[in-house]
């Protein structure tokens, strides 16, 4: 418990003369330790290695030769995203961010999940306009590991 | 003035009627504060929580004891190894310095909630097989699993206690700097916490750094791997580093005035101050 507050203490104007002696410092080793205690203020760039142990793979270089690119969100991650309605009965699996040709990508997607799923039919709906996959079930790492493969 | 007007005004309503009548004397009589007919009136009433023949609420439900002292229990919201390696692998945390909960909260991802009775970290065992870095982490939970996966990769974990106030002054820290107030000190842990924190076993923050060397070899042997010597280390400084039971944050010293402004520290000098601080 704290025996002061916001309320109880005084504005700057009417404290007056301070008399409790106190030192200004300005060591620059101890500054370094506040910047390290300070958020940063931008999403950090990651840096190349050869190996990730969590999995995660930073995105490839040259996409000249395909039909359709799909960006990263701005903290580096795929735009693969599960949303789940209807108290978890209804799971759709969306994949935003498509730019170019989307009807190509709903083109390879398509034998791929189908194959996933064998008997069972493929509900797949494709926003051209807003550059949006929607697939109905729970097929994001899947899809992750399809785009990982072709380094998206 | 305005203090005569309300005096006038109290001594007006002295004489005014009560609005609770008494059901006593002359204006209070008649029916006597009881109303008509029924029970009321006959003073004949049911007993509190009654509810005329049907089941009563303070009835329906058995002791239900499940939730006795749910709102006063700690929480640890989970954050797991394979979360973990991400945030190192795409550059939010920096396995070159040691990681504590202030590293955790700035990468912005794993949300605190100290006033919902929230203490920390948990570190989960998700994803303890992939883990493969150095480092030197500091949480307020961790299960074997977690620290032998820390340690087989060559690292260092220890458990501290961070109390609400010291807990916020994490969450932002430039808030907490702005506001001008000297870094307080971080309290001991409540007494059903002491336990685990001066366990060797959890390499707790108040245990025998002795014994947790001994806990590191039995944990060794007990899953199986080579426990890497930290001596021959090039990072060893770093992964020694340990924060005081009474720090907060790692370099700055309790009482010390921190001015973003001006980039100046202020330091206290008096004597008291100084031996509170340090005590």
């Amino acid at each position: 418990v704290r025996h002061s507050s916001y309320y109880s203490s005084p504005f700057l104007e009417d404290v007056g003369e301070i008399t409790t002696k106190y030192e200004v410092t300005r060591i620059p080793e101890e500054w370094k330790f506040v910047e390290r205690v300070l958020p940063p203020g931008l999403v950090p760039e990651p840096v190349k290695k050869p190996e990730y142990p969590s999995g995660w793979k930073p995105q490839g270089d040259d996409f000249t030769n395909s039909p359709y690119f799909i960006a990263r969100t701005r903290n580096h991650m795929m735009p693969v995203y599960l949303k789940i309605m209807q108290r978890g009965h209804k799971r759709h699996t969306i994949i935003r961010k498509i730019q170019g040709d989307i009807w190509q990508l709903e083109k390879h997607l398509r034998p791929f999940l189908e194959d996933l799923i064998k008997p069972k039919p493929l509900r797949l709906q494709v926003d051209e306009f807003a550059g949006k996959i929607c697939i109905n079930g729970d097929h994001v790492n899947a899809i992750k590991y399809w785009l990982s493969q072709r380094n998206f | 003035m305005g203090s005569n007007s309300t005096e006038k005004a109290l001594s007006i309503l002295r004489y005014l009627p009560r609005c609770k009548k008494r059901g006593r004397g002359q204006h209070g009589g008649d029916k006597h504060g009881a109303g008509n007919k029924g029970s009321g009136q006959r003073q004949n009433y049911m007993r509190l929580g009654y509810e005329t023949g049907n089941n009563p609420f303070y009835l329906r439900f058995p002791h239900e004891p499940y939730y006795q002292g749910h709102h006063l229990r700690r929480q640890y919201p989970p954050l797991s190894m394979l979360e973990l390696q991400t945030l190192i692998d795409t550059n939010r945390i920096d396995p070159t310095k040691p990681i504590d909960l202030v590293a955790i909260l700035n990468t912005g991802l794993y949300k605190l909630f100290p006033d919902q009775k929230q203490f920390g970290v948990h570190l989960t065992d998700e994803g303890a097989d992939v883990f493969k870095t150095k480092v030197n982490i500091e949480v307020q939970w961790a299960n074997e699993i977690v620290i032998a996966a820390i340690e087989r990769a060559g690292g260092v974990i220890t458990t501290a206690y961070f109390d609400q106030h010291s807990l916020q002054a994490m969450l932002n820290t430039k808030k907490f700097f702005e506001r001008g107030v000297p870094i307080p000190r971080r309290m001991m842990p409540p007494p059903d916490a002491i336990e685990y924190y001066s366990d060797p076993d959890k390499r707790g923050y108040l245990a025998d750094p002795e014994k947790i060397s001994q806990q590191r070899l039995v944990l060794a042997q007990k899953f199986g791997y080579l426990l890497p010597k930290i001596e021959e280390d090039p990072e060893y400084e770093m992964l020694l580093e340990r924060k005081d039971p009474r720090q907060i944050f790692y370099g700055l010293h309790p009482g010390w005035v921190v001015n973003l402004k001006d980039k100046v520290i202020l330091k206290p000098e008096e004597q008291e101050l100084q031996r509170y601080y340090a005590s």
